[in-house]
């Protein structure tokens, strides 16, 4: 019952069968009339736009001076560290107290100078 | 090119874009008069409630809340303006016959055929409802499916083909001495 049971008389009542052209002039008639509505909602569009982006802005812009200040100060932090010389690892660290001067003697008279674990070696025996 | 759905052309719309509402108005101008025909019954109220319908779709197309059934929304529209029309001019004696405005058009003895074949049609129309003229003008005249009817006005589609079936018996009925033209 689709389409072969159509009352094809009804077509009369289409107003393009006597205007040609009709259905063309009724679109431009309301597009005319519509003109000041879209001009106003484009309008509105823009300024919508607008409004997000200087929200945005107005929170942005000290999350962004915050982030830049700690941003900063940790750059600074690290150069800093950079300068400072690495401590340096001294002997008695090493063997963790102090030497006597008989134990460098005694290394050194033991001739195991040329080798620093067995010196280490050493000197960890005679001062035991 | 693929065609932009109902929706998409109403977001653009909504931010004044001339050509999206010119396609909305492209798509639905035939189906807005059908329904502002159904209810008027005459040329004039239905040409101006559907030039109007689309004007209040326009400033009111921020309260369509689901786009994708923007033809629906419409139709609800048309047939209220097409009421409030009827109502407000009760006692107005309407133009029912468009007036022939193109040399291009059909010769006198046919606009007279057109003419008196539109007169029993009218006469026909007015004994069915007002659902079943805008159901058999969207499906007959504008060439609606069953589903696009039903989907568009919001009534089951075993109820549209119920409709459309009663309302043709009864314009058939009515037209019988015009065979030939039904």
């Amino acid at each position: 019952m689709e389409d072969n049971d159509r009352v094809t008389a009804l077509e009369a009542f289409d107003p393009a069968r006597e205007r040609p052209g009709y259905w063309e002039q009724f679109r431009a008639r309301i597009l005319e009339n519509a003109a000041f509505e879209l001009a106003r909602r484009r309008e509105a569009a823009r300024e919508t736009v607008a409004a997000v982006l200087s929200g945005w802005s107005r929170s942005l812009i000290p999350v962004a001076a915050a982030a830049a200040l700690i941003a900063s100060i940790m750059i600074v932090n690290e150069a800093r560290q950079q300068r400072q010389p690495p401590p340096r690892l001294v002997l008695e660290d090493m063997l963790g107290g102090p030497l006597g001067e008989s134990s460098f003697r005694a290394a050194l008279g033991a001739g195991v100078q040329s080798n620093t674990a067995a010196f280490l070696a050493f000197v960890e025996e005679d001062t035991r | 090119m693929r065609q932009r759905s109902d929706a998409e052309l109403v977001t653009q719309a909504r931010c004044g874009d001339r050509e999206a509402f010119g396609e909305l108005v492209r798509r639905y101008q035939r189906a807005a008069y059908s329904v502002a025909l159904s209810v008027t019954g005459k040329h004039q109220d239905a040409e101006d409630a559907a030039q109007e319908s689309f004007m209040v779709a326009l400033q009111r197309l921020d309260d369509c809340r689901n786009a994708d059934r923007f033809a629906g929304w419409l139709l609800a529209i048309v047939r209220n303006r097409s009421r409030n029309l009827i109502r407000r001019e009760n006692l107005r004696s309407g133009d029912e016959i468009p007036a022939s405005a193109s040399s291009s058009g059909p010769g006198p003895d046919r606009m007279a055929d057109i003419s008196a074949l539109r007169g029993r049609l009218k006469e026909a129309l007015s004994t069915l409802t007002e659902v079943q003229r805008e159901i058999v003008l969207l499906h007959d005249l504008e060439g609606w499916k069953h589903d696009e009817i039903s989907e568009r006005i919001g009534i089951p589609s075993g109820t549209v083909r119920s409709h459309l079936h009663f309302a043709r018996k009864a314009l058939r009925a009515r037209l019988a001495g015009w065979k030939d033209h039904i």
